[in-house]
């Protein structure tokens, strides 16, 4: 079975002042039709970029596709005309973002925006797009929604408005639906409401879900399967069982032990020391060994590739020698 | 042991512009009686969603906010009735870190004159005594001493952090008040920062007031925890009491709510508490209990009459119907 979504080898630059630097070097990831893939990292490791690129969404220039290739149903996505591109977006793969104040347009009815969308790829009235925009509101869990759909989004709390954001990213029924830390700006408790909508659109839909995040208690409620990525590469992918209990790569572990897990307090928390090197400065070697107690000589050489040497596929040196 | 921080009472109102010239000035009760008390070497936490008047209860207690009624006693004696230079006098005892380390340092000025700063408004020792003692709690933090002249922007979110706990560190506090510290910060960092936080409180004998909205983080640094919601505490009790064993449905739904490792969806995994909705607005609160709107266990008196603070076994709690989640 072919992947409903696959990227192969990408790799993403930019033109910057400290001159071309390579954002994603070489990601190569899949998802399947009502799988959730999680992609986990701290910030500047690649993750939303890796998604603005499936979303064709990378500014060019200062940023350019290098090579690799992303396939969505078998077509390739990459050198894609803009305007095919543009059909696609919304239609089959569709993204939401973190912040969704900022993603809103301020000066129209949220009603009317997800209308919009609709109207863009379906064949519909305006007044039938607003009632279809009326039943998705219902459908994410909006109290009355022929009221909400009529108001601004400054008038919706935070977890409204990613409710909106969903209910239009998913109104043209996408088979990939992309959550770029879809929770980070919000509370807890709403947080665990966006997760839950999140799992029931996908039971519904049927859609394909990458769940981009820096959680690992999120990929454990959410994800299938986690991709692992660390300075523009993916360093160790499989399910989700096995990467949060066997963890290959000492950076996975380190994402894991550092959580101040609820029924862990008591012992200093294992910290990751350092932070994530700029990627200007990235050298010859593996990206973590700075910060990795199990560095040696060859670690800062040589780059490790994404191989099965362990419990499952990791990019590190010592796994492969059986150091760790 | 010694109580360091007794608070009791305490109620802060902020105005609303009038309905109309002549018409009464409406007023936004953000903490609504609150008390707590805080003893010496401990730390606190104070947990709660946007809105809920956690930050707003610990800057009225340290009288960065004005408070409308209420005590608040450091040591025994009462800070919300000292003049304006005795309360300059005594920041020396109470510090504060602040959540985002991005705009709470100044950019145009070297850190070690950020960090030396609140000891030249003191007037404490003398240059000399200043810089070494700013050298020294570099070091304590995890500086390097040649990091001493660079800029702000030369540091990275957890770095300018420990720089914002060295400059609450100078003037020797016995309370820090930390207010969301790592919540700006990557994971990585985060326990970086927590693992500092949790060696000054030993070497030092610290207290911490230390605001969270993440159950996990409070967990790990605080002994105490209250449960804040609507300007309201609605359960307070020890560490241990509070996790193992929470009486409140909103405390059990925000336990419920944080994500962790425990709960796989491959396991099949689906949260047993639901609960919907957002917090009612503080401007015009309901009259009976604040969470009764989203609780399961509401009934009609939920409604109508406040719950008060109540002790119950483990923790004291602010319910009706109080006890373990079914």
């Amino acid at each position: 079975m072919t992947a409903l979504l696959e990227i192969e080898d990408l790799k993403v630059t930019f033109n910057t002042r400290y001159g071309q630097v390579t954002a994603l070097d070489g990601v190569s990831l899949h998802v399947n039709a009502g799988e959730t893939l999680g992609v986990v990292g701290e910030s500047g490791c690649g993750k939303s970029i890796t998604a603005l690129a499936t979303m064709g969404l990378i500014p060019m220039p200062p940023g350019r596709i290098a090579g690799g290739s992303i396939r969505l149903s078998g077509e390739e996505l990459v050198g894609a005309n803009p305007s095919r591109l543009r059909a696609l977006r919304g239609a089959d793969i569709a993204m939401i973002f973190q912040e969704p104040m900022t993603s809103l347009n301020p000066v129209f009815t949220v009603g009317d925006q997800i209308a919009e969308a609709i109207m863009l790829h379906q064949k519909v009235s305006p007044d039938q797009a607003f009632k279809d925009a009326v039943a998705l509101l219902d459908r994410v869990g909006i109290p009355s929604p022929d009221a909400r759909a009529r108001d601004y989004p400054h008038q919706l709390s935070g977890g409204m408005r990613q409710r909106v954001m969903i209910a239009m990213a998913v109104s043209c029924r996408p088979k990939v639906l992309i959550a770029d830390e879809p929770t980070t700006a919000l509370d807890v408790t709403v947080q665990a409401q966006i997760f839950d909508l999140l799992n029931e659109i996908q039971r519904d839909f049927g859609a394909a879900i990458i769940l981009i995040t820096h959680d690992m208690g999120a990929i454990s409620e959410m994800a299938d399967r986690v991709a692992v990525m660390y300075a523009g590469r993916v360093i160790e992918e499989a399910g989700a069982d096995d990467v949060l209990d066997h963890p290959q790569h000492p950076y996975s572990r380190g994402l894991i032990d550092c959580i101040p897990a609820l029924g862990r307090e008591d012992h200093a928390l294992k910290e990751i020391p350092g932070v994530v090197p700029p990627l200007h400065l990235l050298g010859d070697g593996c990206a973590f060994a700075d910060r990795c107690e199990h560095a040696n000589d060859r670690c800062r050489r040589e780059k490790p590739l994404l191989a099965a040497h362990g419990h499952h596929p990791a990019a590190c040196h010592g796994v492969e020698e059986g150091r760790i | 042991m010694s109580t360091l921080l007794d608070v009791r009472d305490l109620t802060v109102r902020f105005a609303l512009p009038r309905k109309g010239f002549f018409g009464p000035r409406p007023y936004l009760e953000a903490v609504r009686q609150v008390s707590f008390s805080l003893e010496k070497g401990r730390a606190l936490g104070i947990v709660g969603e946007s809105g809920s008047g956690k930050t707003t209860t610990a800057m009225a207690a340290i009288r960065l906010t004005e408070a409308a009624s209420g005590q608040v006693l450091f040591e025994g004696q009462d800070l919300l009735s000292l003049g304006d230079e005795e309360m300059r006098a005594q920041r020396r005892d109470v510090q504060l870190i602040f959540q985002d380390p991005y705009s709470s340092l100044n950019p145009r000025a070297r850190v070690a004159d950020i960090v030396r700063e609140p000891m030249d408004l003191m007037g404490l020792g003398t240059m000399e005594e200043r810089n070494a003692r700013v050298r020294e709690l570099f070091q304590l933090v995890g500086l390097r001493p040649d990091q001493l002249n660079l800029f702000p922007h030369q540091f990275s979110g957890g770095q300018r952090q420990r720089i914002s706990i060295a400059r609450a560190l100078t003037t020797n506090p016995k309370l820090l008040v930390c207010d969301e510290p790592v919540s700006a910060l990557d994971v990585a960092i985060q326990a970086q920062i927590l693992n500092l936080l949790a060696k000054l409180k030993t070497e030092l004998g610290l207290s911490y007031l230390f605001i969270s909205h993440d159950l996990g983080v409070v967990r790990h640094v605080c002994d105490d925890v209250a449960v804040m919601y609507l300007g309201k505490i609605v359960e307070q009790g020890s560490r241990a009491a509070l996790f193992d064993a929470p009486q409140h449905p909103y405390t059990q739904a925000l336990l419920a709510a944080a994500p962790s490792l425990a709960r796989r969806k491959s396991k099949g995994y689906v949260r047993p508490l639901k609960i919907s909705g957002d917090p009612p607005s503080p401007i015009n609160p309901p009259r009976g209990c604040a969470f009764a709107d989203r609780c399961p266990k509401a009934q009609d008196i939920c409604r109508q009459t406040q719950p008060m603070l109540e002790e119950t076994g483990g923790t004291r709690v602010a319910c009706h119907f109080p006890g373990p989640a079914a």
